[in-house]
């Protein structure tokens, strides 16, 4: 069983198309959802959750149906959302007790387990305090642990780390990687700063404009970059280009067009000694060749370019 | 045996039905208002006009005092040392005198109980569990109502069972067995109607200044504006503007006990103002209560 299966998923808010046809299958593990602002990550996660309707499509998360929004799901699923949520004049373990008992869980078990995880996240000393004394930071430890309450299969996290000082930030993606080894609970983490999604996830999806542009593992997106070489050369630029295209090399952006520095994307079994033949071949001197030691973050702009310059 | 506290644990129980989750709606905001310093006083308020009734009742009862001051304690709280003689105008001016208090406490506590939830958008906290809109609009409800209860229905029980108590019989609470029946219903309304339109103002205005001043002028200035109307048309169907008189006519609907005539005739036409007016309150609710906030 997958852990998300969706088709053409769209949803529109008004005039303005927050999600567009999105296809996605996801397996069980970390998986980061990326995206600049705007991009829909929210919206899916919230679809996801069986929060908003899709306007067409629909599909399955822990196979029950997201079109139903079900209680089922929601009992299965830990959702933290985008801004820490606080009621007033509830204490810590109050709070946390309190989403149990939202989940249905018996008040009982509810209090117990408040505890329990309060502990886990590192709150357990600051557990009698008055929600409103908590720091930013804490508050979304807090709430971490208000969506751990009922030990969910899957945590959908809508930005962990935002609004946290850059100690704060750290000490959260120490928790969620500690979590997910602990645990081996899926989780999806919606965010815009890559360096979190590099850290911990095992599967990226790639939004924009609400179309998923990129999706797979974080292994694949790599060996996609294996396959890119920075190529500077003197001599005649179109021979020795036209043999580069005869051999199925691709020119990575159009804009290099006439310039003899390039990125390329090569084929499966091209070897780098094969541009030095076509070059002897062509009359041109290869000046430099280096793989391109694109990261998380080059890649985004990457593919959000391509998927920006693809759109009508 | 030693609580491992460093390793996640797992929890496998069974979780119970989504309309479990009122309840807890419910708990919470009666400590949200209890521990809410600024309330004490009003609360305060009404406990003392509570024990003020009890003293009344155990005075007319259990003491032999003058006649004139039995027909002063009569006049003026309705309740005297015959059980015949004390109507059930003792509960009504009781609930009625209560009223005035939740009206009050309740325009403040407006946001902290509801208005919080849209304010600091909580709301997705609430409906991203096991819940829906119905259980969270069904629990907001619940939760005012409690609060509303705390100060009249259950008091106003406590004190017939007091009257019976020291009646030294049973008779009283047989033969009397509609004054409870008939709190509850007063109580209903209330609970009822100013459930609905707190949680439905509060939805919308969410800080305390718009509902303190919207809530006024709902129960203050268009009351004043009814009267006002009557006074200058001579026509009694404009103070049915004024919803708190409209339930103060229900209530004695509910009790059977009325001024005058005109006024038992009023008291259809205000319950079904009521019901219009809850119903439209109602609707606006239901359509407030989304999951995210909408980009239009």
């Amino acid at each position: 069983m997958h852990l998300v299966d969706i088709h053409n998923v769209s949803r529109s808010f008004g005039q303005v198309q927050a999600l567009r046809d999105v296809n996605l299958t996801l397996s069980t593990g970390t998986i980061g959802l990326v995206g600049n602002n705007g991009a829909g990550k929210s919206t899916l996660i919230k679809v996801l959750l069986g929060l908003l309707a899709p306007d067409a499509g629909g599909g399955t998360i822990l196979g029950c149906d997201i079109r139903r929004g079900s209680s089922e799901l929601r009992g299965r699923v830990g959702y933290m959302p985008e801004s820490a949520a606080r009621v007033p004049m509830l204490k810590g373990v109050e709070f946390v007790a309190f989403a149990g008992d939202l989940y249905g869980m018996p008040h009982r078990d509810a209090r117990r387990r408040a505890h329990e995880v309060l502990n886990y996240v590192g709150l357990g000393e600051l557990r009698y305090r008055r929600l409103e004394e908590y720091s930013a930071g804490n508050l979304q430890r807090l709430n971490l642990a208000a969506a751990l309450v009922h030990d969910p299969q899957l945590l959908l996290l809508d930005e962990p780390t935002n609004g946290l000082d850059p100690a704060g930030r750290l000490a959260m993606l120490q928790l969620l990687e500690d979590l997910i080894a602990e645990t081996g609970k899926s989780v999806i983490l919606c965010t815009h700063l890559l360096g979190d999604v590099e850290r911990i996830c095992q599967q990226i999806v790639v939004l924009h404009r609400g179309t998923v542009v990129r999706a797979g593992t974080m292994n694949e997106m790599r060996a996609e970059v294996n396959n890119r070489f920075e190529l500077s050369w003197t001599g005649p630029a179109e021979a020795f280009r036209g043999a580069l295209a005869a051999e199925g090399v691709t020119f990575a952006d159009p804009r290099d067009e006439g310039t003899s520095k390039i990125m390329v994307s090569v084929p499966e079994g091209f070897t780098t000694s094969r541009f030095f033949e076509l070059a002897a071949s062509s009359g041109a001197v290869i000046t430099e060749l280096k793989p391109d030691e694109e990261n998380l973050e080059g890649m985004f702009f990457r593919v959000t370019e391509e998927a920006a310059a693809a759109a009508p | 045996m030693e609580i491992d506290q460093a390793h996640y644990h797992g929890w496998q129980g069974q979780l119970r039905t989504p309309w479990s989750a009122c309840a807890a709606i419910v708990r919470v905001a009666v400590i949200q208002v209890i521990r809410n310093k600024a309330y004490w006083l009003l609360l305060a308020l009404g406990l003392l006009r509570f024990l003020a009734f009890w003293s009344i009742i155990y005075a007319v009862t259990q003491l032999a005092l003058p006649e004139d001051v039995s027909e002063g304690l009569l006049r003026r709280f309705g309740f005297s040392a015959n059980s015949d003689a004390a109507q059930d105008n003792g509960y009504i001016r009781f609930i009625e005198g209560q009223n005035v208090i939740v009206m009050i406490l309740l325009a403040f506590c407006g946001s902290l109980l509801v208005g919080s939830d849209f304010r600091a958008k909580t709301l997705p906290f609430y409906l991203s569990r096991r819940i829906d809109k119905r259980h969270y609009i069904i629990g907001k409800l619940l939760a005012v109502s409690a609060v509303i209860c705390l100060l009249t229905i259950a008091p106003a029980l406590l004190l017939f069972f007091e009257y019976g108590m020291f009646a030294s019989s049973t008779a009283y609470w047989i033969d009397n067995w509609r004054i409870p029946v008939s709190v509850l219903a007063f109580g209903a309304v209330i609970c009822i109607v100013n459930s609905i339109l707190l949680v439905t103002i509060s939805a919308y205005l969410q800080r305390i200044v718009p509902i303190t001043i919207t809530w006024a002028t709902l129960f203050l200035l268009v009351g004043r504006l009814g009267d006002h109307m009557y006074r200058r048309t001579d026509e009694a169907m404009w103070r049915l503007l004024d919803p708190w008189r409209d339930m103060r006519l229900v209530g004695r609907l509910c009790f059977g006990t009325f001024r005058d005539e005109a006024e038992s005739q009023l008291a259809m036409q205000a319950l079904v103002i009521l019901v219009t007016l809850c119903t439209v309150a109602l609707a606006a609710l239901v359509y407030r209560v989304r999951a995210v906030d909408v980009v239009e």
